[in-house]
């Protein structure tokens, strides 16, 4: 049910994200989105399936039983859900939400304060700021939560091989982070997309790429697992590296995994506004939050309001994912709570 | 320990290599004629055919390769833009930053130590919750939007603080003169409240793992005054993670100092990494890039080596 709900909207959001948007690269943002929502709604169902599982067996609370119930007691949990779930649901709906066209500009309507048409004012060419923050949802989450999948699948490998084969691989493996690690990932993004040019996909596969800090959480989190003696079991049984990786390591990391990939898509929305603050993210006219807060610069003194919303808007998605990080952190498993917060 | 020190530095010297490998190859990937680019738009194609030989850019890559190197240590690599040394532009540069930097450190610690110490003594308290709830705001910030709102809240609806710029310099320093710290309160601010967030937790969590040390109930047994029991048994030990963030925490301020500085118009090394970038200043992005690289992997070594100082459990080899 839910799958064909999100089907359907998955159809949409392309269909409508063609017709909104002037770049065709641009285009490739809501069928992202949708890709995590859909994402999203398998992990969900998997939890949901797991601890029915449970029940049903009558073997008492499981696993994911105790994390449903952790979750829906947690406060931050629950708002970062809600705020992330208003968010992707703005940059899916767009087109519906938004009262006005994001990029056509209206000269005789510049700088109009916050009123009644137009709640959250207009800039400077007269285009209204509640839809263009509304469209510039979709930039925002599509690059963030992209540019976070391509950080998991990598990062996460070369974590998972370096944890697990140990010896020579994980020093490479160590010494490959040292040196991305040296360069500030801000500099690192900016050099890197003033050389790959900035469309939205480069964007999400060069942040993905170059974003590999996740590789040391899964990698310590392999290094206690490898230990385990039901990894031994399955070794002496004669399953494969391959076997062995995939279905007894990677499952059990998955709870560190959910937590860092959380967090990530935070700092990435973070990095993709401030590449787009400087003028080397996003390109206008294609709405985006940190585009948007670059022209508000030279408005400061008589346009406050262009200033503020993109602003909150960063803020709040942002602060969504960490509050969700955070709890999924308390929640599902409480050795992790040492872990730092970001990078 | 000199051994360890001297493996250590072996090993930084491999790791720079590959940095300056990876920056020139993202560098030469570069769309754009650097030759083109410093002669002018204007230039008859013989003054760049001439240009691009001066540079060296017709000669092999490991050629030019070797003359970014050699430029950048012995500081004789010349700024596209500027036209002077890049040594020079660094060196007038990097004051604005190191000020702002440590401006930015002292308020990050003054305010994180008490907060994180706080939360980690009333664990659990609504006190502590509201705390944490703060914290993960705080790094949820953007910092050129907060420095963006304190410009318009602090510097124009209030009009108590300056908007933009460093102020009054004496010995090019602005720290020295009022007016010179009026102008970094705005962009300090702005560059420490990721880091206070931060700290908050780090200082927590290592504060509550030490709290449930034996040597604490020891001390409180013994009769000590809670407070002195916090302070001088716990805090002490729980200050290792403080410092090895430290290190990494300063490379992390150059970073940020990227978008405050440009925000704020603060004439520092971050503005000149973004300045550098969008004017494909070649030579003077390599020297920045490679000179925070160095920083960061310098500190991280010094982070570790001091450890062993702070904390006689720890012994490498």
């Amino acid at each position: 049910m839910l799958f064909s709900v999100h089907a359907f909207i998955f159809g949409l959001g392309i269909y409508r994200g063609r017709m909104i948007f002037i770049s065709k690269e641009a285009a490739v943002i809501p069928s992202v989105i949708a890709i995590i929502l859909l994402v999203a709604t398998w992990i969900l169902s998997f939890v949901h399936f797991k601890s029915a599982q449970a029940k049903e067996s009558g073997r008492g609370f499981s696993y994911w039983d105790i994390v449903k119930r952790k979750f829906f007691r947690d406060k931050k949990g629950i708002t970062g859900a809600i705020i992330v779930m208003i968010m992707v649901y703005m940059a899916l709906f767009s087109p519906f939400l938004a009262t006005d066209d994001p990029i056509e500009m209206n000269y005789s309507n510049s700088l109009a304060p916050p009123y009644l048409n137009h709640p959250l004012g207009t800039d400077n060419y007269g285009r209204d700021i509640f839809s263009r923050i509304v469209f510039g949802s979709r930039v925002a989450l599509g690059i963030g939560a992209g540019a976070t999948l391509f950080n998991m699948v990598f990062g996460g490998f070369l974590g998972l091989i370096a944890g697990f084969y140990k010896g020579i691989t994980d020093s490479l493996v160590m010494r490959l982070l040292e040196i991305i690690n040296s360069i500030p990932f801000l500099v690192l993004a900016i050099l890197v997309v003033s050389v790959f040019g900035s469309s939205p996909l480069t964007l999400i596969v060069v942040l993905g790429i170059f974003g590999l800090y996740p590789a040391r959480i899964i990698r310590s989190e392999v290094l206690s697992v490898r230990e385990e003696e039901y990894i031994s079991a399955a070794q002496a049984v004669g399953a494969g590296d391959f076997r062995v990786l995939f279905r007894h390591v990677l499952p059990n990391a998955m709870a560190s995994l959910l937590v860092v990939t959380t967090m990530r898509i935070g700092v990435n929305i973070i990095i993709v506004a401030g590449l787009s603050f400087l003028g080397l993210g996003i390109n206008p006219p294609t709405p985006s939050w940190g585009a948007m807060l670059q022209q508000a610069q030279e408005y400061i003194r008589i346009g406050w309001w262009m200033a503020i919303w993109p602003g909150l808007a960063i803020f709040l998605t942002v602060l969504g994912f960490n509050l969700l990080g955070d709890s999924f952190r308390d929640v599902l498993d409480p050795k992790l709570s040492k872990t730092s917060l970001q990078e | 320990m000199l051994s360890y020190t001297l493996r250590r530095l072996l090993q930084l010297v491999a790791v720079l290599f590959a940095v300056t490998v990876l920056l020139f190859m993202i560098l030469k990937m570069a769309p754009g004629d650097p030759a083109r680019i410093y002669a002018g738009m204007t230039a008859s194609t013989e003054t760049v055919e001439a240009i691009r030989r001066d540079l060296g850019l017709n000669k092999p890559w490991f050629i030019q390769y070797y003359r970014f190197i050699s430029g950048f240590f012995t500081g004789n690599s010349m700024s596209m833009t500027y036209r002077t040394p890049v040594r020079e532009i660094i060196m007038e540069r990097a004051p604005a930053s190191i000020e702002l930097g440590a401006f930015a450190l002292i308020i990050t610690l003054i305010v994180s130590i008490p907060i994180g110490i706080i939360s980690a003594v009333k664990r659990n308290s609504a006190l502590d919750y509201g705390l944490t709830v703060l914290a993960l705001a705080g790094v949820s910030m953007p910092v050129f939007w907060t420095a963006l709102m304190m410009m318009i809240v602090a510097g124009i609806w209030l009009d108590i603080l300056p908007v933009s710029g460093r102020g009054e310099l004496v010995y090019g320093w602005s720290f020295l003169t009022l007016d010179g710290l009026r102008h970094m309160i705005i962009p300090g601010l702005a560059l420490a409240s990721v880091q206070i967030a931060m700290n908050v937790r780090l200082i927590r969590s290592s504060m509550l793992e030490v709290l449930q040390e034996d040597y604490i109930t020891t001390a409180r047994s013994k009769g000590l005054k809670e407070s002195v029991v916090i302070i001088v048994h716990a805090f002490k030990n729980a200050l290792m993670p403080v410092l090895t963030n430290l290190g990494i925490q300063l490379s992390r301020f150059l970073a940020g100092a990227v978008l405050t500085e440009t925000v704020v118009a603060w004439p520092g090394l971050g503005r000149l990494i973004y300045e550098s970038v969008t004017r494909r200043d070649q030579p003077l992005l390599f020297g920045l890039t490679l000179l925070m690289a160095i920083g960061f992997l310098l500190s991280y070594l010094v982070v570790d080596i001091l450890y062993s100082f702070v904390d006689p459990r720890i012994t490498y080899d």
